[in-house]
């Protein structure tokens, strides 16, 4: 297998978006899946998923991931991530239309690279709502001056994720 | 949002240096159950946010990173930006939310070209059925969608730069309804309508816009003057006033200054538009719904949240966007394109819903590679700044922003 070329150069960017914030997260962070070129949703931390039943949602993880401070990827990063981000009452900027319905929406641990989600309903919108889960390492969320999504800024991760 | 730099994710970029982020303030639609969206109160950036490439990263070789620093420099205006972009080499090299009103100035630079994509937003004019005039009549949303004239709005507001959509779902996207044609311009027909309506005399129709859609909003105002013989008001808001007016329409407590909103928005993906573009126009919980709900499109949008698969979930989608066109729940006119400028040297490829930066590359000519110089690295550029659009030209960069 040939090795990948090593990255060359720098750009300048100016990006006027008001969506910066989000992709500045989207190129550094990323979550169980992710949107293509086209648009298209592709798996990204997750290889796959299936419904077991109607409420119930397994992924299998992607193996062999690290965070960018070396810390392995696991689906225990994926549980703190979705128990932190149910902490709040509207932590996305668009709006709860994103939430997952707390306390009902639960996170287990099946292994470290499969993670069982259970609803309160069939949610067919979920795989979707991914696109606004971002994982972060362990060292994100631990600790006092862990930054957090705005717990370090702002004491409060609304509309801050 | 990532309020300061640091190895926090597993993405193809290691955020190095500053930040970007937003404050945001709850607006509540519904307390019981709840439902909220947010209001851009203010956006801190730092001078320079610097990203790195993540060489280990597990995709590395499918996507990159290829390029080893992306420096986003928020110490321009995008008129600034355009300029060292097109005019110089080594200090700018891509700029997102060209104007179409700036596309002729890069196709003519000899350092630059033009990146143009078909992108997930649309323009739409949100009509307010709880204004005191009629718009809850299906016929008079009807009539004033047979007003409009959107090829002259692609052609003159946006120099081409659109494409015109039936409703809200783009052509390339899951959930376009096959048969579903554009209202076409017909004045005779919309005056007809218009006439059994009971529009009160004397009492204009009131569009409001942003700045950057003036010159549309007037587009649009003439020939709705021309087709129904209507007065015709165009409001344009003020960026200081766009929190407020926000809150007003995200919140549904207070009436309405305006009947029509020209108001720009984007969606995440391609796959069930209605979950992030109709339903916030539309739905019980969206941002942007100007009257009461519609019960129609509320049974639809329950009926395709819950499709676990994924062919029965487009099929309701396009049911969704046909009904939406149908009952004229908006003023439709196009889904514009997103322009970038981008330095001879560097290859980029856009993505219709976000701004990746993962398989940018650049030349052996490109500055960066050839000991060219910059000018903009490691300089102290002061306290954290803002980068905001400076002129009225229409740019899509308040695409994702506050309705007002």
């Amino acid at each position: 297998m040939t090795a990948p070329p090593e990255p060359v150069g720098t750009v300048h960017v100016v990006d006027p978006s008001p969506l910066n914030w989000l992709f500045i997260t989207w190129n550094t962070m990323e979550e169980p899946i992710r949107i293509d070129e086209a648009g298209r949703v592709v798996y990204s931390l997750a290889e796959s998923s299936e419904w077991l039943d109607e409420r119930t949602l397994e992924l299998q993880l992607r193996r062999g991931v690290r965070f960018q401070d070396g810390e392995h990827f696991t689906a225990h990063n994926i549980k703190q991530n979705f128990d932190e981000m149910q902490r709040w009452a509207a932590p996305h900027p668009p709006g709860t239309w994103l939430n997952f319905p707390a306390p009902e929406s639960t996170a287990e641990v099946v292994d470290d690279h499969t993670l069982r989600f259970s609803f309160p309903g069939p949610d067919g919108l979920a795989i979707g709502k991914f696109r606004g889960f971002h994982i972060a390492s362990s060292a994100f969320w631990n600790g006092k001056d862990a930054p957090g999504f705005g717990y370090k800024k702002f004491g409060s991760g609304e509309g801050h994720w | 949002m990532i309020d300061e730099p640091g190895p926090w994710g597993t993405g193809p970029f290691t955020l190095v240096q500053g930040a970007s982020s937003i404050t945001t303030r709850p607006a509540i639609m519904s307390a019981a159950p709840f439902r909220a969206s947010s209001i851009i109160e203010s956006e801190q950036r730092d001078p320079q946010v610097v990203l790195e490439a993540n060489r280990d990263h597990w995709n590395r070789a499918a996507r990159g990173p290829r390029i080893e620093r992306a420096v986003f420099r928020n110490d321009l205006t995008p008129d600034e930006a355009l300029r060292l972009v097109c005019d110089t080499e080594g200090e700018v090299d891509i700029v997102t939310e060209v104007s179409p009103a700036d596309a002729q100035r890069v196709l003519d630079s000899a350092h630059a070209r033009l990146v143009v994509s078909d992108a997930n937003r649309v323009l739409v004019g949100i009509l307010n059925r709880g204004s005191d005039a009629p718009l809850h009549d299906v016929e008079v949303r009807r009539a004033l969608n047979r007003a409009i004239d959107r090829e002259a709005v692609v052609d003159r507001g946006l120099n081409g730069y659109a494409s015109v959509i039936p409703a809200m779902t783009p052509p390339w996207c899951s959930g376009f309804p096959a048969g579903v044609q554009p209202y076409e311009l017909d004045a005779a027909r919309a005056r007809e309508a218009f006439a059994q309506a009971g529009w009160p005399p004397r009492r204009p129709l009131r569009i409001a816009t942003p700045e950057s859609f003036a010159a549309i909003a007037h587009i649009l105002a003439a020939g709705i003057r021309s087709a129904l013989d209507l007065m015709v008001e165009v409001v344009v808001v003020p960026p200081d006033q766009l929190p407020a007016g926000s809150r007003a329409l995200i919140e549904k407590k207070l009436d309405l200054p305006w009947d029509v909103l020209l108001h720009p928005w984007f969606d995440l993906s391609s796959e069930a538009p209605p979950a992030a573009v109709h339903r916030e126009f539309f739905g019980l919980d969206g941002a942007f719904r100007a009257g009461p709900p519609d019960d129609g499109f509320d049974a639809l949008f329950d009926e395709m949240k819950v499709q676990l698969d994924g062919e029965a979930l487009v099929e309701v989608a396009e049911r969704i966007d046909a009904y939406v066109h149908d009952q004229a729940l908006a003023l439709f006119i196009c889904a514009p394109q997103a322009l970038y400028a981008v330095n001879e040297h560097v290859t980029f490829s856009p993505y219709k819903t976000t701004f990746e930066l993962a398989e940018v590359t650049v030349d052996e000519q490109h500055w960066s590679v050839s000991g060219g110089r910059s000018d903009t690295g490691g300089g102290d550029l002061g306290d954290r700044t803002a980068i905001r659009p400076t002129s009225g030209k229409p740019t899509f960069s308040q695409a994702s922003g506050n309705a007002c």
